[in-house]
């Protein structure tokens, strides 16, 4: 029976930090050697690799059966993964790292896909555990596969209680889901709803959003053959999930309810986004509504502003690291 | 499942590429889409999956040459490799056509579903997959998956409820019903392979001809060697005479039809209609 993949992930990890020392192809060719004895009919696994490591011939990371002759190779498949070759310097400690990274990439693709908001606490708890002190580390490298293999961007949405949000770099329209029809329906509802909030100056009562509604057939406690329950979804689903807020308006007696955008909408979607699908919904273009234009162009210009000002604090961050290289080695003790 | 030898396109590397100059691979925004959109579905057979391919070059590319699906995939994989998650290639146990499915290769527990189901529902799984695991025909019945319903982990389950989950796992692709009994789903084959064999290493199936897990197939009455109904069909293809490839005993079952997409698509037969013809085996 072969070994779990998860167990070779473990020995391998813990392999590195036992030869961090050996560094060298000496150290490489043990592992070659090692890789080819484990009975495995499961894909692949790569040696030990962390996109840190040397890429000069240095590594050789056995691909199970074609690599079988213990041929060492250097492994050129760094280029595509790794996006920031920092430093050759850094050792094979932070292999044990890598363990920890792909863990939290698979932790995250699990969440993006239940549409669930993350937080850090969450993230310390399922998976770095005991390598807290490393949590910035492993997130921004597990940021960076993301990124990098599937186009999704993570977020921070509130950094005094650590959550964060996934934004879809890619836009996904419905032309994209023709292929499957039994997609997840709620965002349409959860599009209107947007608009209708929108459209009432940022925050609508919960009568205005079940007028609206109700002309399209969708009615609180009658089950939608499509949505659900749909009170249960804007209530509860679609803001435990923070795309939206609900509360009480202020000082109403009896209690009277009202909607606004909750964070998540406010990274996933733009204004001017929701005008798009209000416009096409009546027929007709954005322009059409006048003052939600305005205010949708305003916000598009902000956002593009921000964009802007993360590019270049990102670029002379960048600049400023490669700087900073040659001369660390130099540094006298 | 599991096909003949769920092919990990890794084998088929050609001798060049074996040293330094093997080409890496090289993600762009093509990728990206395919990659997301096969993880929102799952699982999908090959033909939607070569839609897919073309819709996300209309995207992002619409002058490239759209590459062959095998290299692309191989593409994709060698950029996810270091993630230990794989674009995987199976063959479903009931007629052999192609599915994809994206699984991850890091952790071999059924945490894929944890995030759409409560801990009762995951244990309800778990029990249906020890059922189906250890029955002959690779079916469970739903009145043995609902009378373990006391036995679950976590908040207390009624049958009703418990039916209702049972559906949910089947609209999730995780399982297939017919006839009101359960089996599993090639996207829950392809996702747990693994799993499966580590969990239940004395219960579990295999297939004498691709060596993958096996759940639905045929077996020899004599010496009880099991193949897939896939692999049968390929194994005895043209044969008047089929024998057991281990005991030479003449083979006592029905030689399967299965998929096979040139034939489908000159024919015009509906993949639906083909399916209700064919009765389970075993």
């Amino acid at each position: 029976m072969p070994r779990g993949q998860k167990s070779k992930l473990r020995a391998r990890a813990k392999r590195c930090q036992g030869r961090s020392e050996t560094k060298g192809l000496g150290g490489a060719q043990a592992t070659a050697a090692e890789e080819e004895n484990s009975p495995s009919s499961a894909s692949p696994l790569l040696g030990d690799r962390s996109q840190n490591l040397p890429t000069a011939g240095t590594r050789s990371t056995p691909k199970s059966p074609q690599r079988a002759a213990g041929v060492s190779c250097a492994d050129s498949n760094e280029g595509a993964n790794s996006q920031n070759e920092e430093s050759s310097d850094e050792s094979y400690c932070e292999d044990p790292l890598n363990e920890k990274v792909v863990l939290l990439v698979e932790f995250l693709l699990r969440k993006y896909q239940a549409k669930e908001p993350i937080t850090k606490a969450d993230m310390l708890k399922s998976v770095i555990k005991n390598k807290k002190y490393q949590f910035p580390e492993i997130l921004k490298r597990a940021s960076e596969h993301m990124e990098l293999a599937f186009g999704i961007d993570l977020k921070e949405v509130d950094p005094i209680r650590h959550c964060y949000t996934f934004v879809n770099k890619l836009d996904l329209t419905a032309d994209d889901m023709v292929i499957d029809e039994e997609n997840t329906p709620k965002t349409g509802l959860l599009m209107i709803v947007l608009a209708v909030i929108f459209k009432k100056g940022n925050c609508a009562t919960e009568e205005e959003v079940w007028k609206v509604l109700n002309l399209m057939g969708v009615y609180a406690g009658k089950k939608h053959s499509i949505y659900g329950e749909p009170k249960k979804v804007l209530t509860q689903e679609l803001v435990q999930m923070k795309y939206l807020e609900y509360r009480q308006v202020p000082n109403s007696d009896p209690p009277r309810y009202e909607f606004l955008w909750g964070p998540r909408a406010r990274v996933e979607t733009s204004k001017m986004k929701v005008l798009e699908f209000l416009a096409k919904v009546h027929d007709t273009t954005p322009s059409a509504f006048p003052s939600c234009y305005e205010e949708a162009m305003k916000d598009e210009e902000e956002r593009a502003r921000a964009r802007i000002e993360a590019r270049a604090r990102s670029s002379a961050m960048a600049t400023a690291r490669a700087k900073a290289k040659p001369s660390s080695s130099s540094c006298p003790k | 499942m599991g096909a003949p030898r769920s092919r990990s396109p890794r084998l088929e590397v050609p001798s060049y590429m074996q040293c330094s100059t093997r080409r890496m691979g090289i993600m762009t925004d093509v990728h990206r889409r395919f990659l997301q959109l096969l993880m929102t579905h799952g699982v999908l057979e090959e033909q939607a999956v070569k839609r897919l391919q073309k819709h996300c070059y209309k995207v992002h590319d619409r002058n490239a040459a759209v590459e062959k699906l095998e290299d692309f995939i191989n593409n994709i994989n060698s950029v996810l490799e270091s993630l230990y998650i794989e674009v995987k290639k199976g063959v479903t146990e009931d007629d052999g056509r192609p599915v994809y499915a994206l699984v991850n290769l890091a952790t071999t527990s059924i945490s894929k579903m944890a995030s759409d189901f409560a801990e009762n529902e995951l244990d309800l799984f778990r029990k249906a997959l020890e059922l189906i695991i250890d029955s002959e025909s690779g079916f469970a019945s739903s009145t043995n998956i609902l009378n373990l319903v006391d036995q679950l982990k976590g908040k207390k389950m009624r049958k009703k409820e418990a039916e209702q989950v049972l559906q949910k796992f089947v609209q999730n692709k995780w399982l297939i019903e017919k006839e009101g009994e359960f089996t599993l789903h090639s996207r829950a084959i392809l996702e747990m392979e693994q799993y499966i064999r580590e969990t239940y290493p004395d219960s579990v199936k295999m297939c004498n001809i691709c060596h993958s897990l096996l759940i639905q197939g045929q077996s020899c009455e004599t010496c009880g060697i099991r193949m897939h109904l896939p692999c049968v069909a390929k194994y005895f293809q043209s044969n008047s005479e089929p024998r057991c490839p281990h005991c030479n005993d003449y083979w006592p079952h029905e030689i399967p039809e299965i998929f096979n997409p040139e034939k489908e698509r000159e024919a015009g037969i509906s993949t639906s209609n083909k399916k209700s013809l064919r009765s389970r085996q075993h």
